[in-house]
């Protein structure tokens, strides 16, 4: 118990002196973070918005895989993404092995999951009388798609702070392709484990802090926001 | 002839829930569509606003045989348009909602402010043209979702129960005003009632759909009643 309440005074300290280690690792965190759930974005919101609204054949199939693959554990990502950018293996020249680039690849696929299936689900909540009352208004079908995805947008800003939230707090994908390179790879939780590793708390429990600053901060703009606008 | 409808049927699997050899609408008319549930108002409404092709059979619109492809039917459905009968408005204010058809219209921001201020007034809604649409009452969005689909001016307005869980003020407000708009701009109406004293005081036609057949015995028998 004393070795806890220690190192939480002594994280503190730390994080109001503004360390310059853990503004490193913080700010590696956040623009690794960032880009892949920028990048999932991009790719998992129009995916998930046009499972949600289109009718195929071979749709419900679809749904499972992505469902399954939200279970996918990190460390078989990383295997995945290492064994195609490895220095011997088909995109070796490239050089991205244990590079930011690699972290992103590996994060991506993380969270393109959870981003279009929980797109899938916002959408697929929508009454179908938004659908209907913009095309008897004369919308076309992409005037049709803004209209439900304007009324699904908590829902889908929800997908994206979840993704947000998956890939800051992930560790195994960060160390296996990131390689925790001091400075460059070392996000907050691969320096959490190596902290742990040494034995030496202090910087693993201010790092701890700020994320669970970092991740109430950002669900606080979300309901400010969803509180603002009055849903 | 606004609309004929020539051997339409519209099935669900294999139940057949709409099943017409004729119909014909005439252009600036009122007609009242009555029917128990289920007698496939709403799917008649729903092809006359060309949201739902019909599982065989012709629908010809100002005498050309409408073909029901997606590039199509959007110029076609910004004639013609449907109120539903538990309406829904967009997220955000009244006047956003109103203004949704002028714009992807292409209706310029100045001529557009004239047009929702003038149907929020003939519908009596507006002093709520800044109001938040999920603050309104059942009687208050049902008039706003009337005010946004006269604001694109249609050819023909389809309405399915237009005034049903209404308070008795509501309703008038709404029959008023369909009376008007046929009036004063020749707007072709079709509504769907349960309300037998809306048909004699708004409808100059009246159409009794019963298990998704036209049956004139009933229309007869509903006229002798009258």
């Amino acid at each position: 118990m004393e070795l806890l309440t220690d190192s939480f005074l002594s994280a503190i300290l730390l994080i109001f002196s503004l360390d310059p280690e853990v503004l490193s690792i913080v700010c590696v965190s956040l623009k690794v973070s960032g880009i892949s759930t920028l990048f999932a974005s991009l790719m998992g919101l129009p995916l998930g918005f046009l499972i949600a609204y289109a009718s195929f054949k071979g749709k419900r199939i679809l749904i499972i895989c992505l469902n399954t693959m939200l279970s996918l554990p990190t460390v078989v990502i990383g295997l995945f993404v290492y064994s195609f950018i490895s220095r011997r293996s088909i995109l070796g020249s490239l050089d991205l092995l244990y590079t930011q680039k690699a972290i992103v690849i590996g994060q991506i696929i993380l969270v393109l999951p959870i981003v279009a299936t929980l797109t899938i689900a916002a959408i697929s909540r929508i009454d179908e009388r938004y659908r209907k009352t913009a095309m008897t208004l004369g919308a076309n079908r992409r005037q049709t798609a803004c209209v439900i995805f304007r009324e699904a947008r908590f829902g889908i800003v929800a997908a994206v702070i979840a993704a947000f939230g998956r890939v800051i707090a992930e560790v195994g994908i960060s160390m296996m392709l990131g390689g925790n390179a001091r400075g460059f790879t070392r996000t907050m939780t691969t320096a959490m484990a190596l902290e742990y590793d040494k034995g030496e708390f202090i910087l693993a429990v201010a790092l701890g802090i700020i994320l669970l600053v970092l991740s109430f901060s950002i669900n606080l703009i979300f309901h400010f926001f969803q509180g603002r606008t009055g849903t | 002839m606004l609309y004929v409808l020539s051997k339409i049927s519209r099935k669900y699997g294999s139940r057949t829930v709409l099943d017409i050899p004729l119909m014909e609408i005439e252009k600036g008319k009122i007609y009242a569509l009555l029917g128990p549930n289920g007698a496939g108002k709403t799917t008649l409404l729903n092809i006359l606003g060309f949201l739902e092709a019909p599982t065989a059979g012709d629908v010809f619109y100002h005498s050309t045989r409408v073909s029901f492809f997606e590039s199509y039917l959007q110029n076609l459905r910004r004639e013609v348009v449907m109120i539903d009968q538990h309406p829904i408005l967009f997220t955000g204010t009244v006047y956003k909602n109103v203004e949704f058809g002028l714009k992807i219209r292409g209706i310029s921001q100045k001529k557009r402010g004239i047009i929702i201020e003038e149907t929020l007034d003939l519908v009596g809604m507006s002093n709520f043209i800044q109001a938040q649409a999920h603050r309104l009452s059942g009687g208050e969005t049902q008039r706003v979702a009337l005010a946004r689909a006269l604001a694109v001016s249609p050819e023909v307005l389809l309405c399915d129960e237009p005034s049903s869980n209404l308070d008795v003020e509501n309703q008038a407000a709404i029959i008023n005003t369909l009376k008007q708009i046929n009036e004063q701009r020749k707007i072709t109406i079709m509504f769907t009632t349960h309300y037998i004293y809306q048909i004699s005081s708004l409808a100059h036609h009246t159409f009794f759909l019963d298990q998704g057949k036209l049956t004139t015995a009933q229309a007869e028998r509903f006229k002798l009643r009258q």
